[in-house]
């Protein structure tokens, strides 16, 4: 009779564990593939280049001019 | 609603279960409550009539613990049926994730079923929810009943399955088919999880 009982429970238990184990197995999944998504890679270093020059101390390629100004201060 | 939060770390899914009076939407929410284990069972909310017609809606919220670091929650809701009861499926439908709608196949009921399925178009809209790309299942339930009172499955199919998605055949009295629905839906919400909504509303 308790075996009995005890069978019942087991097979209640049963379809909910089952669900959530598929659940369960489909968050993982995702959390997976959305945690990959949702860490942006890190920005790539913005390599300082020394501007190029026509006469001696004239800059030509300006938008690096902030640049070497910020390097120069530190 | 929001499916995923990352800031807290939770999963929360909203699932409704839609279709006509008497089709057995409720009864699919009492076999899953019946089915969970003591430690799991929280309350389920339950309005009823006199003649057990649901009133307003069920509620069942099922905790499922904490899964990949995510405190995760299903609530399953129903509609009341009653082609009165307009107002209440609309607000039960407010941030609906997933659909699973409950057919009731008497062949007497197919005319009830298809406006039932028209109504939940029409609310979806309203919501600005997409009735052709929101997840959803049918369940055709009352398999049960002697093969002269209830339609075929191919014909339910044809009749109210026009985007082809996953059915299936239920009675949900005995709660057959009742935790493959779910299974289905859950994965079909699920599957929608995106990085975008994490950080949404």
């Amino acid at each position: 009779m308790a075996k009995e009982a005890e069978k019942e429970a087991e097979d209640a238990g049963g379809e909910f564990a089952d669900f959530l184990a598929d659940v369960s197995k489909e968050i993982a999944q995702r959390v997976e593939s959305l945690d990959k998504r949702a860490t942006p890679p890190a920005p790539e270093k913005k390599k300082l280049r020394t501007p190029a020059v026509a006469d001696a101390g004239v800059f030509v390629e300006w938008p690096y001019v902030a640049d070497r100004m910020i390097e120069e201060m530190r | 609603m929001s499916v995923v939060n990352y800031g807290t770390r939770e999963i929360t899914c909203k699932i409704v279960y839609y279709g006509p009076g008497r089709s057995g939407k409720t009864t699919n929410l009492q076999h899953v409550y019946s089915k969970l284990p003591e430690e799991r069972k929280g309350k389920m909310v339950s309005l009823a009539t006199e003649t057990d017609r649901t009133l307003f809606f069920d509620f069942l919220p099922l905790d499922l613990g904490t899964i990949s670091g995510f405190a995760t929650r299903f609530q399953l809701y129903t509609v009341p049926g009653q082609v009165y009861y307009a107002a209440t499926r609309k607000l039960v439908l407010q941030g609906v994730d997933g659909v699973v709608f409950v057919a009731d196949s008497q062949s007497r009921q197919l005319a009830e079923n298809i406006e039932s399925l028209q109504d939940l178009h029409a609310n979806l809209a309203d919501e600005g929810l997409d009735p052709r790309t929101i997840p959803l299942v049918m369940q055709y339930n009352k398999r049960d009943l002697p093969a002269g009172e209830i339609s075929a499955i191919a014909d339910l199919d044809e009749t109210l399955n026009f985007r082809a998605v996953p059915h299936f055949s239920a009675t949900a009295v005995t709660g057959g088919g009742v935790f493959e629905t779910l299974r289905s839906i859950s994965t079909l919400v699920l599957s929608r999880l995106s990085a975008p909504a994490a950080k949404g509303s």
